[in-house]
């Protein structure tokens, strides 16, 4: 696996999931922290997220992305109050700004939604492999075409990823100076790292499609994967407990609870 | 419209679109010129591809320009429910190029995007063209985020405008200009590509209208959407029915407008 992915290879039980079982799970979390506009219920499936990530191993994963996890909470923080109504006592009156507890309550919510689909999306693919991904989109129906290329620029992308963090480099040591300047200016300055990275990529495009064709390449025919695997024991429990959290989650929110 | 599909059949276009997928997510993560608002946005030059891959790549741009976006996601760590509006936001990113171009007359320049001869009126059509992908774009990633309660519409969507177009505006002219001969000459164009029974021109004259109300629709659901999100309560309702309407009228003009790049290289 390469460096820029966040895979993580470890055994934990989510490890040894089917991705599509994972999928589910994951999917369970998204419903859960999308359900409830009360930040009480809203923590539950982001504690649950939390756990389970540093679980399977994605601690340092979650550290890396940390800074935008803390940006956006922040974002939402700030932002959303200007976009619901207000309610309750005041809690805050300072010049212009006035903050009501139904508003700090709504926007404490929302940022928690958004770190619990960015915990919960870092738990997928913390477990999941990029190969696991594309034959897990095979399985659930998505033609082999699309699975195909998906595929092949998941494995393609560390390589141009490294190509375009070397161009960079030999430019820079040339002497372009990228921070330097307003955005208009510093975007003219990425010609040169750009053309470079597409232009190596795009030469070999011909070569590549007739090693394909000469392999009998058809995008129309049935392809088998080689860890292709029907669901296990395991793997149904855990989609079943899936589908039980998103009806359990949907039967509070329509009982009134989490909401404001 | 229908070699949107087809061209899953043609080896060179799935090499395409997956070259266009990881050359997009590859420069996406490592090159952020500006921090708009640190973590969140910045300015990228790799929002220039989707519209010159568009122009020059047609369908293979759009889903590759799709991938790429999610792969930017998986391995950026913001996968998530948002990472279905990014998938289909940068689609129109990519897709808009090759309907719009030839077909926006008075405008249009009527030859080929290398900005080598008529290159003013080329210029004015390209930033209507990167203007108008932007906004799509943006549009429809900012009202699938306002429908998961992220962020406002009144937020990300003049935000993800901005972006997208500054650097496609921008970068777009140089990068056709040094790139577009050299990709002809590969035979990558997908009018090169793609068998003659897949394009369709179309009706001009239907073209050329639909192409005039897909340069509006994307820019007014964004200006709407702006408007209607900073005023409304937390339900957003009106921001999610405006959503509707402008998603059906981008996928519709899409469908309906035909192509005009074949017709220029026959021409050429």
């Amino acid at each position: 696996m390469s460096a820029a992915s966040l895979y993580v290879d470890r055994a934990s039980p989510i490890h040894r999931l089917d991705p599509r079982s994972t999928l589910a799970l994951v999917t369970a979390v998204f419903v859960a922290g999308y359900a409830f506009d009360d930040p009480r219920y809203a923590a539950v499936p982001l504690a649950a997220a939390f756990v389970a990530l540093v679980a399977v191993g994605g601690w340092q994963n979650f550290k890396r992305l940390s800074p935008i996890v803390a940006a956006l909470f922040l974002v939402g923080l700030v932002v959303w109050p200007a976009f619901t109504a207000p309610g309750g006592p005041t809690l805050v009156a300072v010049g212009p700004v006035v903050l009501s507890e139904r508003e700090l309550l709504f926007a404490l919510a929302r940022s928690e939604r958004i770190a619990v689909f960015i915990v919960g999306g870092l738990l997928f693919v913390t477990t999941t492999a990029n190969e696991e991904i594309v034959r897990g989109m095979r399985q659930v129906g998505v033609p082999y075409a699309f699975c195909f290329a998906v595929g092949t620029a998941l494995r393609l992308f560390p390589t141009f990823l490294e190509a375009a963090g070397t161009v960079k480099q030999a430019q820079e040591a040339r002497g372009l100076d990228l921070s330097d300047g307003g955005p208009i200016a510093r975007l003219r300055r990425s010609v040169p790292l750009l053309i470079p990275v597409f232009m190596t990529a795009f030469r070999n495009v011909n070569t590549q499609s007739m090693a394909l064709e000469a392999r009998g390449f058809d995008t129309r025919r049935e392809r088998t994967f080689y860890g292709a695997r029907p669901l296990s024991a395991a793997d149904w429990a855990v989609v079943v407990a899936a589908v039980g959290v998103v009806v359990g989650v949907v039967w509070l929110r329509l009982s009134g609870y989490g909401m404001l | 419209m229908r070699e949107i599909l087809t061209m899953w059949r043609e080896t060179r276009m799935v090499m395409l679109v997956a070259v266009v997928a990881a050359v997009y997510a590859a420069v996406l993560i490592p090159f952020q010129t500006f921090q708009i608002i640190p973590g969140i946005t910045s300015i990228r030059p790799a929002n220039v591809f989707p519209v010159i891959f568009g122009i020059m790549f047609g369908p293979a741009a759009a889903w590759g320009s799709a991938i790429g976006n999610l792969i930017g996601d998986v391995f950026g760590g913001t996968f998530g429910p948002g990472s279905a509006g990014g998938f289909v936001g940068n689609f129109f990113f990519g897709l808009v190029g090759y309907k719009l171009w030839g077909n926006l007359r008075p405008l249009s320049s009527g030859v080929e995007p290398d900005f080598r001869e008529a290159a003013g009126r080329q210029a004015a059509e390209y930033v209507i063209i990167a203007v108008t992908a932007s906004a799509a774009c943006a549009a429809i990633i900012a009202w699938v985020v306002d429908l998961l309660g992220l962020v406002p519409f009144a937020v990300l969507g003049p935000l993800i405008l901005t972006n997208n177009a500054l650097a496609a505006v921008v970068l777009g002219p140089p990068l056709l200009y040094l790139t577009y001969p050299r990709l002809k000459e590969l035979g990558l164009l997908y009018p090169d590509v793609l068998r003659e029974e897949d394009l369709s021109e179309g009706n001009a004259g239907v073209s050329t209208t639909l192409a005039w109300v897909l340069v509006v629709a994307p820019l007014a659901w964004v200006g709407i959407g702006t408007a209607l999100s900073a005023d409304a309560g937390p339900e957003l309702t009106s921001v999610a029915a405006l959503g509707a309407v402008g998603m059906l009228v981008v996928l519709a003009a899409t469908v309906l407008i035909g192509e005009r790049l074949t017709g220029i290289l026959s021409r050429t």
